[in-house]
């Protein structure tokens, strides 16, 4: 049997009957059944902290908004860079793809603290980790992407005189675009991811700081507010890489 | 029609070895190549899968150097030639770039390369779309096309900058049976008003001697010509022909026998 697509009413009112209902049995089961309000506090608890502290969630959230969004452009922006310098050189790529590999393996929490001792406790270190986060997938899948044109349309260039820059322009480049988005809708989740790793080993500000505070401090309605805040910055990247991918890659 | 050449012959071939060269040794894959074309000749070339036939073009269209000997096209060497923008060539899978439109993919000969296509070529864009029927698709992007499309699409493009030669590589080999029929009598028109020189590639016995007014059979191992066959004698001043024309039957049947000796 072949499945007909659900009618658009449905399909849009599905996903928020899902989301309404675990919201429901989170506010009356969860508690009905024993757990503690500070391990799991009820949405409406997490909501009240909106409200009640609102300023002071905005003012950790743009630290870490900022502090992400720029790692996001820092660390694409080389991974891209170099993935046309490796391409264009085969050499350079020999000698220094295994040293990028070879950086990839150290975890990024090992990394972090020699980071904060390098740049300090302000924004920067939190940038430069979100920017190494993103940095690897991007490269790899930009290498990808700029080597996938066919040995035809190669030729194609070929046969008409293509120049190098031409050859990249109108036609490696626009063929890397669908891998570079895929390791962009990542990146739009690990920037976050980096730059709150970077924010829980140094900082006072921020939703990863917020996050540290709260814990210590069995403040868990805060803590669940500052997550909900954290993915919704990872929503937002997201949704500015579709927005974008969409209007780039329209095949 | 020996004797004295007025234009240069669209491709001569002398002694011609071609092949792709190892880090140890050349792979040999077409050897000891003689082979004239004259200018606004349909030549089809027919032979069995990897005998050459694709590497031949490739060393016409200059993408490939030959191992030794001696090739020329219009006179001068390929590479010269390519220059010049007077070659054109359509791949089997048709290479059209999928984020340019079908007017876009069209116009790529404008966009790259130096070249001196001149405002009238340019201009011709709608006037090609026109003639291969792609009129009301010229803004879709190739992957709402059907694959005779795309293959329209991409003879269009080889066409733009009016090459004096043509080169198909299996251009119909992945169509059906019916759009194929009708895309080889396109082309035939085309060439009928246009008299480019054209060398299509194909290991089809029925194409090659419905499309060629001479077929050039290739064999493997090694590979090398083997059978130079006139079809001209069967077919009208127009190089048309009726598929099941006896005549025509019986060239099949010598080209089946040609290959079949070959292997
Ligand atoms: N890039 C290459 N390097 C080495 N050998 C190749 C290459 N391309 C094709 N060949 C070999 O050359 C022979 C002829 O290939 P090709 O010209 O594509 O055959 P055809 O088009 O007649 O099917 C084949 O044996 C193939 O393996
Ligand atoms: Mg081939």
């Amino acid at each position: 049997m072949i499945s007909r697509p659900l009618p658009v009413a449905t399909r849009t009112f599905l996903p928020i009957f899902g989301v309404a209902s675990i919201l429901v049995a989170w506010q009356f089961l969860l508690p009905a059944a024993g757990v503690p309000a500070y391990i799991v506090p009820t949405p409406t608890a997490v909501a009240r902290v909106f409200g009640k502290s609102g300023s002071l969630l905005l003012g950790n959230f743009w630290p870490t908004a900022i502090e992400a969004l720029a790692g996001f452009f820092i660390g694409n922006l080389a991974a891209v860079a170099l993935a046309v310098v490796f391409v264009h050189s085969r050499a350079l790529q020999a000698a220094y793809f295994p040293v990028v590999l070879f950086f990839n393996t150290i975890p990024i929490l090992a990394l972090s603290p020699i980071i904060i001792l390098i740049f300090g406790l302000g924004m920067t270190p939190k940038i430069v980790i979100a920017a190494i986060i993103c940095f690897f997938p991007t490269l790899v899948n930009m290498i990808r992407g700029l080597d996938s044109a066919s040995s035809n349309e190669h030729e194609l260039f070929h046969i008409l005189s293509a120049t190098r820059w031409e050859t990249f322009w109108r036609l490696r480049f626009p063929r890397s675009l669908p891998m570079l988005f895929a390791s962009l809708r990542i990146a739009s989740a690990t920037a976050v991811i980096g730059a709150i790793v970077g924010e829980w080993i140094g900082s006072d500000k921020g939703l990863g700081a917020l996050i540290i505070q709260a814990t210590f401090n069995y403040q868990s309605d805060r803590l669940y507010a500052a997550i909900v805040l954290s993915s919704a910055l990872s929503i937002i990247l997201f949704t500015l890489v579709a927005f974008f991918e969409r209007k780039l890659v329209r095949y | 029609m020996s004797g004295v050449h007025s234009t240069p012959l669209a491709i001569e071939a002398r002694k011609l070895e071609i092949g792709y060269r190892g880090e140890h040794t050349d792979v040999t894959v077409l050897t000891g190549l003689d082979l004239e074309v004259e200018t606004g000749q349909f030549v089809c070339i027919l032979g069995p899968s990897g005998c050459g036939k694709s590497t031949l073009l490739r060393v016409v269209a200059d993408l490939l150097v030959p191992l030794s000997g001696q090739i020329s096209v219009l006179g001068e060497t390929p590479h010269a030639i390519r220059g010049r923008r007077d070659v054109g060539f359509v791949f089997q899978d048709a290479a059209l770039l999928p984020w340019r439109t079908v007017r876009e993919n069209i116009r790529l000969p404008l966009a790259v390369g130096r070249h001196s296509l001149t405002r009238e070529v340019a201009d011709k864009t709608d006037e090609l779309l026109a003639m291969m029927g792609l009129s009301a698709f010229a803004d879709r992007h190739p992957h709402q096309l059907s694959g005779g499309q795309r293959q329209r699409v991409a003879i269009a493009r080889a066409l733009l900058g009016e090459p004096r030669v043509l080169l198909m590589d299996e251009p119909f080999g992945a169509l059906d049976e019916i759009t194929r029929d009708r895309l080889n009598d396109e082309l035939l028109n085309l060439w009928r008003r246009t008299r480019t020189t054209i060398l299509f590639v194909t290991h089809s016995i029925a194409e090659a001697v419905y499309l060629g007014e001479r077929v050039v059979v290739l064999a493997a191992n090694p590979g090398r010509l083997v059978a130079d066959i006139d079809i001209r004698p069967v077919k009208d001043h127009g190089n048309r022909c009726l598929r099941e024309d006896p005549a025509i039957i019986a060239k099949m049947a010598e080209l089946r026998q040609a290959l079949e000796r070959a292997s």
